[in-house]
């Protein structure tokens, strides 16, 4: 009976936890492709050029304000925004099909400083490699995508910034 | 989330199978699990999704037809130690002795075309339902909504591929079902 018990006891907490823990670690891509240039308007109306970061390190994330997974991981970007904006590395992030009112309304309850990009019409994030969202990408100082996290993850987790941060010159 | 109960199944020694209901909602969960891979659905009621879609530009109408047809939502997890691969279009349900596809974002494009959607709601869609071909890195998962086409209360059995690692897996959740339309 005792076993039973223990059983049904593993069996729900393993469950709850697969279903809310983040993911883990970054995908080194090996071919190490050229990140496809982009330019998006943020929520202030600059417009930013991927190709005008060359010589940074550039976190890009793409997202929705629907997604769960997504919203799970925007408040550790941003704690990890707030240590990696001062090192001169920059995080986008991207958001797939809704316009400023939906992003704005978003960031109410999840309030980001980084700044949020809109893909109004996914040109960009069809030239992406990308299948599903969340899905993030490093990308170096030369312009090259070096990792990959589908899925959310922990951004302030030291051991992935610390691979964030080796990519600086 | 409620009591759940795992089941081995026959011939599929290493797979596990879990079922649950969450005490809110009353909507029921099954979960196959097999060497740190989690494929994982949870039902959504026909109202959850169509507030979902006509909140993203769908018609009432057009919003209903998503909603009344067997929408989960499911969680693809792989926490192994292998790369590993799918494609949706491998997978295949049961339904009263009758093998059918699942309804993809490709197969789901097309109707939204010849019903002139809108291209906001059209993306909408697309991303919200789980990739017809993903590969995970060991750490990586989707959210996504999967729907298989059929009415409301069905029971069904889903046969399901993964490649691992370049070895082809195959699994069977049984007897799963959808959500009830409540009135």
């Amino acid at each position: 009976m005792f076993r039973l018990l223990l059983s049904i006891l593993i069996a729900i907490f393993s469950s709850l936890s697969i279903a809310q823990q983040a993911g883990r670690g970054l995908t080194p891509l090996p071919d190490r492709p050229p990140a496809p240039d982009f330019v998006l308007a943020d929520m202030d109306g600059n417009q930013h050029q991927l190709s005008s970061y060359l010589g940074r390190v550039v976190i890009v994330n793409f997202w929705a304000t629907w997604c769960p997974p997504c919203r799970a991981e925007m408040p550790s970007m941003q704690r990890a925004w707030e240590q990696l904006e001062k090192e001169g590395i920059l995080m986008l992030g991207i958001d797939v099909g809704e316009d400023e009112d939906t992003i704005f309304q978003f960031t109410a309850n999840y309030p980001v400083e980084f700044p949020l990009l809109m893909d109004l019409d996914s040109s960009v994030i069809d030239q992406w490699p990308v299948r599903g969202v969340p899905t993030t990408f490093v990308v170096d100082p030369k312009g090259r995508i070096i990792y990959r996290a589908i899925g959310g993850r922990e951004w302030d987790d030291p051991e992935l910034l610390a691979l964030v941060r080796a990519l600086k010159q | 989330m409620g009591l759940l109960i795992a089941t081995a199944l026959p011939g599929q020694l290493s797979a596990e199978i879990l079922t649950g209901k969450e005490e809110q909602t009353g909507l029921r969960t099954w979960e196959w699990r097999q060497a740190g891979i989690s494929i994982q659905l949870v039902q959504r009621s026909p109202d959850q999704t169509r507030a979902f879609f006509q909140g993203r530009g769908f018609s009432p109408k057009d919003a209903d037809s998503i909603a009344l047809a067997c929408v989960f939502q499911t969680i693809f997890r792989n926490d192994g130690q292998q790369p590993l691969s799918y494609d949706l279009n491998e997978w295949q349900i049961t339904y009263q002795d009758e093998r059918f596809p699942l309804q993809t974002r490709e197969r789901w494009e097309q109707n939204w075309l010849d019903r002139a959607v809108q291209q906001a709601a059209r993306i909408a869609f697309r991303w919200s339902l789980l990739p017809t071909r993903q590969s995970f890195a060991p750490g990586d998962y989707n959210w996504g909504m999967t729907s298989f086409g059929l009415p409301p209360g069905a029971s069904f059995d889903l046969s399901l591929v993964v490649i691992v690692n370049g070895k082809s897996i195959s699994g069977q959740i049984p007897s799963v079902v959808c959500a009830v339309d409540l009135p």
